[in-house]
């Protein structure tokens, strides 16, 4: 689940050679970085032009719970979560973003999209399951300041149009949620 | 400071009658952000009520707990040995400490941090590390157990607590209006709680979260982005013209849309067949999206004449919202005058298929909780009001809640239900404030029993 850290690269990852894998790692910071970009230049459209027509976006609730009870840290899928999208979701989001009247975000949310410890867990023939480590800060209006840390797996796939996102799983480093609300995306 | 701000600051009972004008429906702005009320609140409100707990199927093992709130006291439920539903406070009686850590798991017992004093699921004090050393075999174990809630009692397996012996029954303290309201969600059969709790804390007053509940006026300006994005069909939802109200003993209320006369009497003669057909076809037709289904007989028998057809907002008296066509529940929960929690719990029959499950909980999600599509817009409102009352002038300046007051009759039927059937209006949040001074000012249950406003009938 949401914490089984990965100590080493695994799967097609591993045969690759060090120059190849090299080429890689930066091919998909460099669209993980340009991805976030434009979430905080909020351009959305371009945003979903780099989501897959199946991609899934799913943030569970994480919950405070003790050692013995951790596998029941984070929902399951299926189960409640803070966000759990398919395309449709995500351009439903974008739409209500676009429509004038979205109190939420006008005046627009101040965030930046902080992107570290970018690491390619596995590797097929056209996908890369990538985890990163988050830090989304946000400021709202005067007073509200939220900042999200956390941790993303990320499967990027290879299309005819260039990298893109086929899933993302959000895994919050907060479990009671300090904020008014989640009106960015992830 | 004026005299009566004064009062009001003082607590005192008179003052505090005159926090709000039901002949013109207008709200001192100050009991959003004073101190003082705030903690009269808590002891007057909150240790007073029956408080929502969880839910059965949250804690079906011997050891379960979850942890919730009343007031600002932090509460275990769990299921003790016995199987019997336990609300302990969470606090170890040596010095205060939490026992329970975590929101929610499994126990065999309690054992405090601190010292390590160890406490049995039912609260009894098993264990006091130095008894005969340190404590020389002078303490009586027998009287330091955990404090226990004064009851605790289910609604069809909706557990709530009372922190006061003297309150009365679940059943009398929910009343006629408090049952059909909690009806709307217990009566879909076998439920259980989805896994997740959703939890968000805002920067505002609870009463003002509590109010919008009733609020059917600001859907269509507030979220008018979530319905220019197609998430739902606002106009339908909200059924401007099809409102109806019920107002309860003690706080409770309903208020929303209601199904027409003509419409429900076409239901009542429909079997549980002819309406779960009449409901898959429904969902057909929608092309996906939720609509609202209709309610089976037992639901009808429950809910009563009048309130079978309320698919609005009822709220149980202080903080308890059931929410989203009976498949959620959220509370209010109070964390200083200005800082609330929301915390969602969604509830579905076990019988669902797995489809209908996981549209039911994509919708959910995508409705309500800090992500949600309608929710996003909600908390900055609340927030921005509730700062507002704290300028000196801002504060001064009531709110105004007289929309449709002195226009609306009371209809009585012979059941004895009483409901108002209108447009929309602001019946709910006057009756929630009028309900907040009555207990507010009252010493005791007593006090509250004998001088409490009476169920409206007439004009109102």
């Amino acid at each position: 689940m949401g914490l089984a850290a990965e100590k080493t690269a695994a799967g097609g990852v591993a045969a690759l050679s060090l120059d190849e894998r090299m080429t890689l790692q930066f091919e998909i910071e460099q669209f993980l970085y340009g991805e976030a970009a434009l979430l905080d230049a909020r351009q959305y459209r371009e945003w979903l032009d780099l989501l897959t027509d199946d991609i899934l976006y799913w943030m569970p609730i994480r919950r405070t719970v003790t050692l013995a009870d951790i596998d029941r840290e984070f929902t399951r899928r299926g189960a409640m979560a803070y966000f759990d999208d398919d395309r449709e979701g995500l351009e439903t989001r974008v739409r209500k973003m676009e429509s004038g009247s979205s109190w939420s975000e006008d005046p627009p949310s101040r965030t930046r999209h902080m992107i570290t410890n970018v690491r390619v867990l596995d590797a097929s023939d056209d996908e890369y399951t990538v985890e990163v480590f988050f830090h989304l800060y946000r400021s709202r209006l005067d007073t509200e300041v939220s900042s999200w840390v956390g941790r993303r797996v990320d499967v990027v796939r290879r299309t005819g149009e260039g990298l893109k996102l086929a899933k993302r799983d959000i895994y919050l480093d907060q479990t009671l949620i300090r904020a008014t609300n989640m009106s960015t995306l992830f | 400071m004026d005299a009566r701000e004064e009062g009001v600051r003082a607590c005192n009972k008179e003052a505090i009658k005159s926090c709000f004008d039901s002949e013109k429906g207008l709200l001192d702005r100050r009991i959003f952000v004073d101190q003082d009320l705030y903690d009269l609140e808590m002891k007057n409100i909150f240790a007073r009520a029956w408080n929502f707990m969880c839910h059965e199927s949250q804690i079906p093992e011997i050891g379960d707990y979850f942890i919730n709130y009343i007031g600002e006291d932090q509460v275990i439920i769990v299921r003790d040995k016995s199987g019997e539903v336990q609300v302990l406070l969470n606090s170890c009686r040596h010095r205060g400490n939490a026992l329970c850590r975590a929101e929610q798991g499994n126990a065999k017992s309690f054992v405090c941090s601190y010292h390590g004093w160890h406490f049995a699921l039912d609260g009894e004090l098993i264990g006091v590390p130095g008894m005969s050393p340190f404590y020389r075999k002078d303490f009586d174990k027998s009287q330091w157990g955990l404090v226990k809630a004064a009851q605790v009692d289910n609604f069809h397996g909706f557990y709530f607590a009372t922190l006061d012996p003297d309150a009365p029954s679940l059943p009398d303290y929910l009343g006629d209006v408090g049952r059909t309201g909690l009806a709307m969600i217990a009566s879909r059969g076998d439920v259980e709680v989805v896994d997740g709790i959703q939890k968000n804390t805002i920067d505002c007053n609870w009463k003002i979260a509590v109010d919008n509940l009733f609020d059917w006026y600001h859907v269509a300006y507030s979220h008018a982005s979530a319905g220019e994005a197609g998430v739902l069909d606002l106009a339908a939802v909200t059924q401007a013209n099809d409102q109806m109200v019920m107002l309860g003993e003690y706080g409770h209320a309903i208020s929303g849309p209601a199904i027409k006369q003509e419409m429900q009497d076409e239901i009542v003669g429909m079997s549980d067949d002819e309406r779960k057909q009449w409901n898959k076809e429904e969902a057909a037709r929608s092309n996906g999206r939720v609509t609202r289904a209709l309610r089976m007989k037992a639901a009808e028998e429950m809910m009563g004449p009048a309130g079978a057809r309320s698919i609005g907002h009822p709220n149980i008296f202080p903080n308890l919202w059931i929410a989203t066509g009976g498949s959620q529940l959220c509370l209010r929960l109070p964390r200083g005058p200005q800082m609330t929690e929301l915390w969602w719990f969604t509830v579905l029959p076990k019988d669902q298929t797995p489809e209908e499950r996981r549209m039911t909980v994509r919708f959910n999600s995508h409705l309500f909780g800090p992500a949600g599509l309608l929710e996003q817009d909600d908390g900055e409102n609340w927030s921005q009001s509730t700062r507002a009352a704290r300028g000196v002038v801002g504060g001064s300046y009531p709110h105004n809640l007289s929309m449709a007051l002195g226009h609306d009759e009371v209809k009585e039927d012979p059941s004895g239900q009483k409901w108002i059937e209108t447009r929309i209006n602001e019946h709910g949040q006057r009756w929630t404030y009028q309900a907040w001074m009555d207990w507010m000012a009252a010493d005791s249950w007593a006090d509250l029993k004998a001088n409490h406003t009476p169920v409206p009938t007439g004009r109102v």
